[in-house]
C-alpha cells in the first residue's frame, strides 16, 4: 500500500514539517481504520501499514513535542495487537486442514487480538485530540 | 532544512550499521533489527519525498526489506506454531515445522547473500 504524498510545499522549518507530515498520515489512519471495524484481513493489514507510518512520523519528531512520546508508545500497542492477528492470518492460511483444535485456538487468539486493537485505537484517538502539533477534525466521523 | 539533512544522515547510518552486523553475524535479532531500521528510514524518505527526493535509494531501502521478508515470515510462522499447536496434533504440525525450519535457514542465508552486497553509504540520487 502506497503512503499518501505529503504535500510539502513552502515548508522552511521543522514544526511546518512535522505538522504536515503528521497531518497526512494521521488523516491517512483514520481512513483506513475501517478496516479495523470489518475485521478482515486485508484491511487490518492496511490499517497496520499505516498505523507504523504514524508511529514512526511520531517517534521522529518527539524531540519536536515531548507530547508525541506517549501517543507514539500507544501506537507500538497497537501495532503489536493489529502484527499478532495478522501473524494468525498467516498462520491459518497453511495450516494442515486437519489441525481443527489449532485452527480454532489462533482463531480465537486472532479474535482477541482484534478486540485489543479496537480499544487501543479508541483511546489513541483520544490521546492524538491532545497533541499541539496535530490538528484533527474532533467531531468528524472517523472509526 | 539542517533538522531533516541531519535526520536523513543518522536514520541512513543506522540503517547502514544494522546491515553490518548482520553481515558480520547473521542472527535473527540483527536481522530484525535490519528490518526495523530500514523500515524507519523508509518512512522517513517517503514523508519528505517532496522537499528531499531520493529515489535511487529509497529503491534501495525498498529491496534491502523485500530480501528479508521471507526469512522473516518463516521465522514468525515458526515460533507462533511450535507455540501454538495442539498437543494432540503436534504429529500433524511436523511436516510443516520441518518445511518451516528449512525456509528459515535458507531465506536467512539468502538474505545475508544479498544483504552483503547492499550499500546505504549515499543519501543523493533522484
Amino acid at each position: 500500500m502506497k503512503p499518501d504524498p505529503v504535500p510539502l510545499h513552502g515548508v522552511t522549518d521543522g514544526i511546518e514539517l512535522a505538522r504536515r507530515v503528521l497531518d497526512t498520515r494521521v488523516c491517512e489512519v483514520r481512513r483506513l481504520a475501517g478496516g479495523l471495524q470489518q475485521r478482515d484481513q486485508q484491511g487490518l493489514h492496511d490499517f497496520r501499514i499505516a498505523c507504523k507510518r504514524v508511529r514512526y512520523a511520531l517517534e521522529r519528531f518527539a524531540d519536536l513535542d515531548s507530547s508525541l512520546e506517549t501517543v507514539a508508545k500507544h501506537f507500538e500497542l497497537l501495532q503489536d495487537a493489529l502484527g499478532e492477528a495478522h501473524d494468525r492470518d498467516v498462520l491459518l492460511s497453511v495450516l494442515p486442514v486437519a489441525m481443527g483444535q489449532t485452527e480454532q485456538r489462533l482463531a480465537a487468539e486472532r479474535e482477541a487480538s482484534v478486540d485489543r486493537a479496537v480499544v487501543l485505537w479508541a483511546q489513541a484517538q483520544e490521546l492524538l485530540l491532545d497533541c499541539p502539533l496535530i490538528v484533527l477534525e474532533a467531531a468528524s466521523n472517523h472509526s | 532544512m539542517k533538522w531533516l539533512k541531519g535526520t536523513v544522515e543518522k536514520e541512513r547510518r543506522a540503517l547502514e550499521g544494522a546491515r553490518r552486523r548482520f553481515i558480520s553475524k547473521p542472527t535473527e535479532k540483527r536481522l530484525h533489527s535490519v528490518r526495523t531500521a530500514g523500515r524507519r528510514f523508509r518512512s522517513l524518505l517517503e514523508d519528505v519525498a517532496e522537499l528531499a527526493p531520493s529515489a535511487k535509494l529509497l529503491g534501495r531501502v525498498k529491496r534491502a526489506a523485500e530480501q528479508t521478508d521471507a526469512a522473516r515470515d518463516a521465522t514468525i510462522l515458526l515460533r507462533l506454531l511450535e507455540n501454538s499447536v495442539d498437543p494432540s496434533e503436534r504429529h500433524l504440525a511436523e511436516p510443516l515445522l520441518a518445511k518451516l525450519s528449512a525456509r528459515e535457514k535458507e531465506a536467512t542465508r539468502l538474505a545475508h547473500k544479498r544483504l552483503r552486497r547492499a550499500r546505504f553509504t549515499g543519501s543523493r540520487g533522484t
